[in-house]
């Protein structure tokens, strides 16, 4: 997919590229930020009062989006066969099922046994917690894009993707055998597309989930759920670790071991650097782009043992796991070339022989034309790279390439983590 | 730190403006004052709302007052109502009710200097993007031929059009003439004017409330860079300041460009001009300083047009000087080019003296 079409000419375009692809000392972003760094951004939740949860971020160039989360119950359909299964055989076979369920979501079949040991290993629930991945439904919202346009579409699959890839996140949706919670999320664009959405829709996404709270639950094991009136009892999606001891009651601290909501990061490539975060010139002078999905993995047992210490031990101990990958086509392959001066028929280097016939025969600028036809560098300028003349990037992502870009992203004390960071300071209101 | 996030602040209310502009005729163009001269010292009494009108909200219904710029009244209604059409702060000019948009699109004048965009290539003339409501036009016969050749326009010119411009390319221009809808025709008619490269471009378009930027007598200009060697002090930068919010900045070469000297060869002796690249798309070789210092420029641009500061040659000159103080102050010697957030503040604060 490749976003919005921007126009720029190929002068800019050849400036932007060759002061991005600066190795010494950095590259120079237009916009004067380190290649790491995102724009600052405004954050804040709760801004939507008939949600389970909201939140709404402004990016300082003026796109700004919303996400309101809203739960409802759902009954969940039970196979007539679980009935007369024993509770043992009905444990196993559900889990298969929900395997199966849940096969296309799974990217990693590894890390989810590792999950799953580590659920048993810790858990005092007698049954097991599952979800499927019909228990989300998510809508993005661009203004001046239809629902089923390419882009949207996109854009729905992508954050969908990093949501159930780990079946994580469904899995605090369980509320007992016959019922589940049915998460809707509604990420709404507000602002123009100025830059491509994706980061933005994303972080928005994980603020909003980090500030969704669901009613307590009152009633037990496998009755028709009650639940608490009184939404300040109510408890977060995601166990908050510092602040309230309230809201983590025992129900939500067997739940969520420290874990968080995905975020997609937006990384690029102009020559040998990695940038991240674009703006929308930047993007058009990528040579590959990547959306990176990571979460906060389950992190180790001692780790969720010693969260009440202080939110430093757990940032060392922050254990990202990769969800997903995706190239974006980068705007940059439909970007117009530029015109080496050598065979530029208006460019004055090779008017000098011409620019008397041009003068005098109305005809004349065919005849430079002709003219710099016959220069013997001018072939090779058409097809070769010339400095100074934008050429669309040819090909794919290089793997080398590729593979940095998610180290990067993954590395420890990186971006995904400061980034992370940042977001967990946002106050939840 | 890569990330910073911020708490959501309450705007600021709209200053109430003082009348300190440089030049009496500076208002209009991209910081949209219209006609409502606000520049003129204060003669007439004028009292000024702070609160924000909104598009369709009455103002007044009292017959006594005269309806001004950004009002209407409902045709073939016998009220004297008068209603806002635009969001923005009203402006009272004795009888006058005028309100002032907090946004809007740039309004061409004959003789503005404007930086546009190609968007459309039609048989005999060009669709510029300037930032107003609608499409400026650029017809054939208001380029310089290369070389400045003074001939009728053929219709070999006509089929090579694009050679000239085409979709997407920036250029430097002046407002020539002015239909009634408002659309302006333009005309490169001047070695300052033409296709421009080597450099980058940005849009302060829209911005109202004093800051953007203004008219002023110089809308081009060449700024020293203060590299920290030799060889880069003797390199420029060149900004062109639209005045209809586009901005290009980039690389001086001698003779060049819309900042260049007016004593260079005069329309009739245009042929005899050296080294004019006017069509060229190709960039020169440009020195990594001269980058930066393109990007500094770009951040104090921004930065002045995010704390609602004019955006002039003066102030320019003066924010650059004072990033370059700012970036040798900074105790790790990182020199950083990025002039965002708190950085800008600082930056515009010791630019104004607060």
């Amino acid at each position: 997919m490749s976003s919005s079409t921007l126009l720029l000419s190929p002068a800019e375009l050849a400036y932007l590229h060759s002061s991005l692809s600066l190795t010494t000392p950095a590259p120079i972003r237009p916009d004067g930020r380190s290649p790491t760094q995102f724009r600052p951004l405004t954050a804040e939740t709760g801004i939507l009062p008939g949600t389970n949860g909201s939140a709404r971020i402004c990016f300082a160039d003026g796109t700004e989006a919303i996400v309101g989360v809203k739960a409802e119950v759902e009954k969940t359909p039970v196979s007539p066969y679980e009935f007369v299964a024993s509770t043992e055989g009905r444990k196993d076979h559900s889990e298969k099922k929900s395997r199966r369920k849940s096969k296309k979501a799974e990217n990693d079949e590894t890390s989810m046994d590792v999950d799953e040991d580590g659920d048993e290993a810790d858990s005092a629930a007698p049954v097991k917690m599952e979800g499927s991945p019909d228990w989300v439904e998510l809508s993005v919202e661009i203004p001046g894009l239809r629902d089923d346009d390419s882009g949207t579409v996109f854009l729905t699959s992508m954050l969908t993707e990093a949501l159930l890839a780990d079946g994580e996140f469904v899995k605090k949706l369980w509320i007992n055998r016959r019922f589940h919670w049915k998460l809707y999320l509604d990420i709404i664009l507000i602002s123009p597309p100025l830059s491509y959405p994706l980061p933005l829709l994303s972080l928005t996404t994980h603020l909003a989930l980090l500030a969704t709270r669901l009613p307590r639950l009152k009633s037990e094991a496998d009755e028709d759920p009650m639940f608490d009136d009184d939404w300040a009892a109510a408890t977060f999606l995601y166990a908050r670790q510092d602040s309230e001891p309230k809201a983590t009651s025992t129900q939500s601290t067997v739940r969520a071991p420290a874990s968080r909501p995905p975020i997609t990061l937006l990384v690029m490539a102009v020559g040998d650097n990695i940038i991240f975060d674009p703006s929308k010139e930047e993007l058009a002078v990528a040579d590959s782009a990547v959306a990176v999905s990571v979460a906060e993995g389950p992190s180790s047992l001692n780790s969720s043992e010693s969260d009440p210490d202080s939110t430093s031990t757990t940032t060392t101990k922050r254990n990202l796991h990769l969800l997903s990958v995706r190239t974006i086509d980068p705007p940059s392959r439909l970007t117009p070339p530029g015109v080496p001066n050598s065979v530029n028929a208006t460019a004055w280097g090779t008017m000098t022989a011409a620019t008397a016939a041009a003068a005098a025969t109305p005809a004349g600028s065919v005849a430079s034309t002709e003219g710099a036809a016959k220069h013997p560098d001018a072939r090779v300028d058409e097809t070769e790279d010339v400095v100074g003349v934008w050429k669309a990037p040819r090909g794919g992502a290089k793997f080398a390439m590729l593979g940095a870009m998610v180290a990067k992203v993954l590395e420890r004390g990186g971006v995904a983590d400061e980034v992370l960071d940042g977001l967990e300071g946002v106050e939840l209101t | 730190m890569p990330i910073t996030i911020l708490q959501p602040s309450l705007a600021p209310p709209p200053k109430p403006r003082n009348d300190d502009a440089s030049d009496s005729d500076s208002e209009g163009g991209a910081d949209l004052e219209g006609d409502i001269a606000m520049g003129r010292p204060a003669k007439r009494a004028r009292t000024q709302d702070s609160s924000i009108m909104t598009p369709g909200e009455i103002i007044t219904d009292d017959p006594q007052w005269m309806r001004g710029h950004g009002t209407y009244v409902i045709p073939g209604a016998q009220s004297n109502t008068i209603l806002s059409s635009v969001a923005g702060t009203l402006a009272k000019t004795n009888k006058l009710l005028s309100v002032r948009p907090l946004r809007a699109r740039y309004t061409p004048e004959i003789g503005d200097l404007v930086v546009g965009r190609i968007v459309e290539v039609q048989a005999k003339r060009w669709r510029v993007d300037v930032g107003g409501t609608l499409l400026a036009q650029l017809p054939l016969s208001a380029i310089n031929l290369p070389g400045g050749i003074q001939r009728r326009r053929t219709e070999t010119d006509e089929l090579q059009i694009r050679t000239f411009f085409s979709e997407g390319e920036l250029l430097v221009a002046e407002v020539q003439q002015l239909y009634n809808d408002g659309a302006a025709v333009l005309h490169t008619r001047s070695l300052k004017y033409g296709k421009l490269r080597n450099g980058v471009f940005m849009s302060v378009a829209g911005v109202g409330g004093g800051g953007g930027v203004v008219r002023a007598r110089r809308q081009a200009f060449t700024l020293d860079i203060s590299g920290t060697d030799e060889v880069s002090g003797s390199e420029k930068i060149d900004v062109v300041l639209g005045v209809n919010g586009y901005i290009w900045i980039s690389k001086h070469i001698e003779g060049e460009g819309a900042a260049a000297e007016s004593s260079g060869p005069g329309i009739t002796r245009i042929e005899e001009s050296v080294g004019l690249n006017v069509y060229s798309s190709q960039n020169d070789i440009i020195p990594v300083d001269t980058m930066r210092e393109i990007a500094r420029v770009r951040g104090v641009i921004t930065a002045l047009v995010e704390n609602g500061l004019r955006v002039d040659e003066e102030m320019v000159i003066k924010g650059y000087q004072e990033a370059v103080e700012m970036a040798k102050e900074e105790p790790d010697s990182a020199d950083t080019l990025w002039l965002g957030g708190e950085r800008g503040k600082r930056l515009t604060n010791a630019l104004v003296g607060r």
